[in-house]
C-alpha cells in the first residue's frame, strides 16, 4: 500500500469516525441553530414577521374564498322555480305532477301547495292587516274567502341541481299532459321572469368557486416566494459564514444544520403567531360577517375552539415546511460554490 | 510537506495562466514566504493548497496527500489537516472568540471535554486567554488575526498557510503576528506565508519564493530578502553566489519533480553555500513539539 493510499484510507476512517458522532453533532447543530437565531435577532425577527404576515394573508384568502363560495351556494339553494296551476287543482293531481317532476334527474326537491294552503299562507301573512281580518270575520257566507281563493293558484316549487340547464324541467311543464291541462295560463312559471337574477347568482357562485381556488393557489405561490426570498436574503447576508465554515473543514450537513434549525424556529414561531391572530380575528369578525348575510357556517364548523390544536399544527406545519425548503435551497446555493 | 509539480492553472476570464508550470517543494518544518505583486498567483497557489481550486495540469502533494485522490466528499476532512489564516480573518461574526476556536474542533467531532481542555491552551498560546467571551467585532485587527491563527492551529495541523496575514494590520501588529507564526513554526509546523510586506520578510531572513505572472522566478533558500526592483514589482533576481541564493528550478543537478517519478518520493531541499556547494539543512531545535500538550 502506498503512502498516498494510506492517507486516503486515513481520511475515510476519519469520515467514518465522524459519522459515529452523529448524536454529538446533532446536539451542536441544535445549539448553534438556537444561538444563531438569537444572535441574528433582527434578521430572524424580520423573517418570522414576514412569514407570520404571509401565513395570515394565506389564511384570509382561503377563508374568504371558502365563505364566498358557500354564500353563493346558499343563495343558489334558494333558487326555485314556481309553477302556478289553476285554482282548485286537486291535491291528488298535484301529487301526481310532483311525482312526474321528481323523476327528472335535475330536480332536487319538489314542494306543492293547494289553493287552500295558499289561502292559509296568505291569511298568515296578512294577520296584521286588521281591515282585512275584520272583513273576513264578518264574511259569514264565505263569499269573500271564495273570491280570494279563486285568485290564488295552487303552486309547485321546484329546486334544481343545475340552475343553468332548465331544459328538462321546461320540457315537462310544456309537454306533459297533466301540466298542460292544469297550468294557469295567466301566470307564467317564474323561471322565465327571474332568469337574469338566476344567471347572476349562478355566475357569482362559479366565480367564487373557481376564482377562490385560483386565488388561494396564487397566494400560496406568492407566500412561498415571499418567505423564500426573505430567508434567501437573510442567508445571503451570511453567505461569508458558510464560506468560512467550509474553508475550516466543516462538512455540508454541519454547516446546513444550524440554518435549518433557525428556519424551523422561525416557522414554528410564525405558525403559532399567525394561528392565534387568525383564530382570534376570525371569531371576532364572525358576527359582523353574519350580519352581512355571509355564510360562515361551513368555515366556523372547523375554525372553532375544538380544533385549535389542529389549526395550530396546520399553521406550524405550513410555516416550517416553507421555511425549511427555502432555507435548504438558499444554503445549497452557497455550499455548492466550493 | 508541500509539493507543486508542474502545476498550471488557467481561469476562463483571463488568457494569462494564474499559475504557469509551477514546481516547488517546501520541506517539513520550513518557514517560507511567498512574495510577488498582486496577480502574481500567490492567492491561486494558496487556493490550490486549500483545494478551493483544482489545477488544470500538474500534481500537488500536500502533507503526504496527493490531492488528485481527494474526492469532493473527502475535502472537509482534508481541510481539517491544514491550518489556514486569511488577510480578512474570516471569523464567524456571531460566535465568540472561544466558539470560533472551538468550531474547528467541533467539526472534527471532538468531545466537549477535549474542547474545553484544548481551547483555553490555544487561546493562551496566541495571548488571548482573557478575551474568550468577546465577539470578533469587539477585537482589534491584530487580536482578530490571533483568533484566526488560534482557530487554524487548534487541531495542531502539520501545515499552516497564511494568505497575507498582515495585509490589514499596522507595522507593529504585523511584527507580532509574524513572531507568533514563527513560534508556531518553532513547534514543528510547516508555515507558508504570502505577503507584500518587504519589512517582515527581510526581518526574518527565511526562505523566500517569488512569483511573477504565475511563474516562480526566484527561490532564496536561506536568508531570503524581498527587494523591490526598479519597476517596483517586488522581484528579487538572484545573483550568483549572493546571500546563499539559488534558483531552485534552474538547478539542473537537483532531482526536482517530473511526472515519471513516483509521487511519494519528494525531493530534498538542498541549500547552497556562498561558494556554490550544497550544505546540509539546518537542524530544528525541537521538531514537531506539540503546540498544546
Amino acid at each position: 500500500m502506498t503512502k498516498d493510499q494510506k492517507t486516503i484510507d486515513n481520511l475515510k476512517t476519519m469520515e467514518k469516525n465522524n459519522s459515529h458522532h452523529t448524536l454529538r453533532n446533532g446536539r451542536r447543530i441544535l445549539k448553534y441553530g438556537f444561538i444563531g437565531y438569537g444572535r441574528n435577532i433582527w434578521l430572524s425577527l424580520t423573517s418570522t414577521i414576514v412569514m407570520s404576515l404571509t401565513l395570515i394573508l394565506l389564511f384570509v384568502t382561503i377563508i374568504a374564498s371558502l365563505m364566498l363560495s358557500s354564500t353563493a351556494e346558499v343563495m343558489r339553494e334558494k333558487i326555485d322555480i314556481t309553477i302556478f296551476f289553476k285554482p282548485g287543482t286537486s291535491t291528488s293531481m298535484l301529487e301526481k305532477m310532483a311525482n312526474t317532476m321528481r323523476k327528472d334527474s335535475n330536480v332536487r326537491n319538489v314542494e306543492y301547495s293547494t289553493t287552500e294552503e295558499e289561502y292559509q299562507k296568505f291569511i298568515e301573512e296578512q294577520k296584521d292587516n286588521t281591515e282585512l281580518m275584520d272583513l273576513l270575520e264578518n264574511d259569514e257566507d264565505g263569499a269573500l274567502k271564495e273570491l280570494m281563493m279563486a285568485g290564488l293558484q295552487s303552486t309547485m316549487r321546484i329546486k334544481v341541481v343545475d340552475a343553468e340547464d332548465l331544459t328538462s324541467v321546461k320540457d315537462i311543464v310544456d309537454n306533459n299532459e297533466d301540466f298542460v291541462e292544469n297550468l294557469d295560463a295567466s301566470r307564467e312559471p317564474t323561471y322565465d321572469t327571474n332568469n337574469a337574477a338566476i344567471d347572476t347568482i349562478v355566475n357569482w357562485s362559479n366565480i367564487a368557486r373557481v376564482g377562490g381556488l385560483g386565488l388561494s393557489g396564487l397566494f400560496l405561490v406568492i407566500s412561498i416566494l415571499v418567505i423564500f426570498n426573505t430567508i434567501r436574503m437573510a442567508i445571503y447576508s451570511r453567505s461569508e459564514e458558510i464560506y468560512m465554515e467550509k474553508l475550516v473543514g466543516a462538512n455540508n450537513s454541519f454547516i446546513r444544520g444550524p440554518f435549518l434549525v433557525e428556519a424551523s424556529i422561525s416557522g414554528i414561531i410564525a405558525g403559532i403567531l399567525s394561528a392565534i391572530i387568525s383564530f382570534v380575528a376570525f371569531n371576532a369578525l364572525t358576527p359582523k360577517l353574519e350580519s352581512y348575510d355571509i355564510d360562515v357556517s361551513k368555515v366556523s364548523a372547523f375554525i372553532n375552539i375544538d380544533h385549535i390544536a389542529l389549526i395550530l399544527l396546520a399553521f406550524i406545519g405550513i410555516g416550517v415546511i416553507i421555511a425549511l425548503t427555502s432555507s435548504r435551497l438558499a444554503v445549497h446555493k452557497y455550499l455548492r460554490r466550493m | 510537506m508541500i509539493l507543486f509539480d508542474h502545476v498550471t492553472k488557467l481561469y476562463p476570464s483571463d488568457p494569462r495562466p494564474a499559475l504557469d508550470n509551477v514546481s516547488l517543494h517546501i520541506a517539513a518544518n520550513e518557514f517560507v514566504f511567498l512574495v510577488g505583486k498582486s496577480g502574481a498567483g500567490k492567492s491561486t497557489l494558496i487556493k490550490m493548497i486549500t483545494k478551493e481550486e483544482i489545477p488544470d495540469s500538474g500534481k500537488l502533494i500536500i502533507g503526504g496527500i496527493d490531492l488528485d485522490y481527494v474526492k469532493k466528499r473527502h475535502v472537509p476532512n482534508y481541510r481539517r489537516r491544514i491550518g489556514v489564516v486569511f488577510q480578512d480573518f474570516k471569523l464567524l461574526p456571531t460566535r465568540t472568540v472561544y466558539e470560533n476556536v472551538a468550531f474547528a474542533l467541533e467539526i472534527a467531532g471532538m468531545s466537549n471535554m477535549e474542547i474545553e481542555k484544548t481551547v483555553p491552551k490555544v487561546l493562551d498560546l496566541v495571548g488571548l486567554s482573557e478575551k474568550g467571551n468577546k465577539f470578533p467585532d469587539n477585537l482589534s485587527g491584530g487580536e482578530r488575526q490571533r483568533v484566526s491563527i488560534a482557530r487554524s492551529v487548534a487541531r495542531q495541523p502539520k501545515i499552516l498557510v497564511a494568505d497575507e496575514p498582515t495585509g490589514n494590520l499596522d507595522v507593529l501588529t504585523s511584527k507580532e503576528i509574524i513572531e507568533l507564526l514563527q513560534k508556531i513554526n518553532d513547534y514543528g509546523t510547516t508555515v507558508l506565508v504570502t505577503t507584500h510586506d518587504a519589512s517582515i520578510v527581510n526581518l526574518l531572513k527565511k526562505r523566500v519564493i517569488t512569483l511573477k505572472d504565475g511563474k516562480v522566478v526566484s527561490d532564496q533558500k536561506q536568508h531570503g530578502i524581498y527587494r523591490l526592483d526598479a519597476n517596483n514589482d517586488g522581484i528579487h533576481l538572484p545573483q550568483p553566489g549572493h546571500m546563499h541564493t539559488e534558483n531552485y528550478l534552474e538547478d539542473d543537478d537537483e532531482p526536482h519533480m517530473c511526472t515519471e517519478r513516483p509521487i511519494r518520493e519528494v525531493p530534498k531541499t538542498v541549500h547552497i553555500s556562498p561558494d556554490g556547494t550544497p550544505v546540509s539543512q539546518p537542524k530544528r531545535s525541537n521538531p514537531r513539539r506539540r503546540l498544546v500538550q
